[in-house]
């Protein structure tokens, strides 16, 4: 019998902070067909943030979304988000795991941890993309997946509301490719799809 | 940052294994590869270079093994599970003549001090046990000091208010040096103690155990001994507590239990 470990996973990592929320918005808006891979979102938000992104986001997109749960399998066309003040981890046997040690860059979840242990998971990343934010948090993830050979895209830090995330990653790594403002869905449409 | 990988990460645990006997076998990858990352770039040493350090009896052995153990906690973690034990919970337990709670895992004893401040605040404490248990002698010994700096108290602070605490956070602690002191008071019916959770066995029968986050840590098969372990301490009719993101699947003893809140992890033992 065929189980779900053998068939076909891939990545699609997303990360961002201040000034990111609404481009995570628009981005599920673009996702109308099924995917051919898992997405991960890592947002920055406060512990006490109780609200669900599943719940918050639910009129945007149809495909499932889910804060997925300590040992849960990754599974392909599925949405999933980074819960308050953990780490999402990604692991080899292809099922998330948490981790509550300290934080990067005051943060947690943190963007690095996440790309970090999807680098080195062995799943392939179809692409990481790293959004507007204030902390240097998701340089070294990036930098990471793309020594790794996958995929970086990273914001024009001129057109970010918060610059110094992506400026930050640009910065440790020149293997990034830049999205500008003036088509930055429509690229995003055509990394995804 | 100094990335490695998961076949470098088994030469690691192979090594500490043979230099100082603990085993990290047992231990989740994922989270462990991240604690090794961050050891060596807080270090700025390449795995080489550790593993050239390290030596029978020395002190890098025993740093590293502190720092890929060692848990972060606070106090009223998650306030709304505090409101949830403290509504819920709480009123069962009070039925008992005798109350025994174990926190299992607890660190520098953050989630044994919050417990402790709900039992006194329920006016439970007096006939209440709290065990709280690590593998780790270096956080009991500073469980036991029960001493925070300022800076952490104010989280906790926040999180007391929103866990619904009856009093102020300042009523059980006193200022000394810069630092908060957890009230002698407090800690009177607290047993702080040794205890590995993937080696050793029941101790003791508890009518409530909190296991916030420890899991985690854990592989599958080993998750899987621990949960038997902490199923054989729960009287029956007991509850168990996990963290937030944690569950029972894959436990193998998910039947043995009945639902309290599913989002916040409250379980009770009913075969």
């Amino acid at each position: 019998m065929k189980t779900a470990d053998d068939e076909p996973l891939s990545l699609v990592l997303i990360g961002g902070s201040s000034g990111s929320f609404s481009i995570f918005e628009e981005i599920l808006k673009l996702l109308t067909r099924p995917l051919s891979f898992a997405l991960v979102f890592i947002l920055h938000r406060g512990k006490s943030s109780s609200s669900s992104l599943p719940e918050l986001f639910k009129t945007k997109t149809r495909v499932y979304m889910k804060e997925p749960y300590h040992l849960d399998p990754i599974r392909t066309n599925s949405i999933y988000f980074a819960f308050p003040d953990y780490h999402l981890l990604i692991g080899p046997d292809r099922r998330f795991y948490y981790d509550v040690s300290e934080k990067d860059f005051f943060s947690r979840p943190s963007i690095d941890a996440t790309f970090m242990s999807a680098a080195v998971s062995g799943i392939p990343v179809k692409a990481a993309m790293l959004f507007s934010g204030s902390s240097a948090d998701g340089a070294s993830g990036m930098k990471a997946l793309a020594q790794k050979g996958y995929p970086t895209y990273v914001q024009n830090p001129d057109f970010a509301e918060s610059p110094r995330m992506p400026r930050e990653a640009i910065q440790q790594s020149d293997q990034h490719k830049v999205l500008n403002e003036n088509n930055l869905y429509q690229e995003i449409t055509n990394i995804l799809y | 940052m100094v990335l490695i990988e998961y076949p470098e990460l088994e030469v690691l645990i192979t090594r500490i294994r043979e230099i100082s006997g603990f085993d990290f076998s047992g231990y989740a990858r994922p989270s462990l590869l991240r604690r090794a990352s961050r050891y060596l770039s807080g270090n700025r040493m390449n795995l080489g270079e550790l593993l050239l350090h390290i030596e029978p009896g020395g002190r890098v052995v025993y740093d590293l093994i502190q720092e890929l153990t060692v848990n972060y906690s606070e106090m009223f973690r998650d306030p709304d599970f505090f409101v949830k034990v403290r509504n819920d919970v709480f009123t069962y337990l009070e039925s008992y003549p005798a109350i025994r709670m174990w926190v299992a895992g607890c660190a520098t004893g953050e989630e044994a001090f919050s417990m402790a401040i709900l039992l006194e605040e329920a006016g439970v404490l007096d006939r209440s046990l709290i065990y709280a248990t690590d593998l780790s002698n270096k956080v009991l010994t500073s469980a036991r000091e029960g001493v925070f700096t300022l800076s952490n108290i104010r989280t906790y602070s926040e999180n007391y208010l929103l866990a619904a605490g009856k009093n102020s956070l300042s009523d059980y602690y006193h200022v000394a040096y810069n630092k908060a002191v957890i009230a002698p008071e407090l800690r009177r019916n607290i047993i702080f103690s040794l205890h590995d959770l993937t080696g050793d066995g029941v101790f003791n029968e508890f009518q409530f155990i909190s296991c916030r986050n420890v899991m985690i840590y854990f592989t599958l098969e080993l998750r899987q001994k621990v949960f038997r372990l902490l199923y054989d301490s729960l009287s029956m009719l007991g509850f168990l507590c996990l963290g937030k993101r944690e569950t029972l699947r894959y436990s193998g003893i998910e039947d043995h239990f009945k639902i309290i809140d599913s989002s916040l992890n409250i379980y009770q033992k009913i075969k």
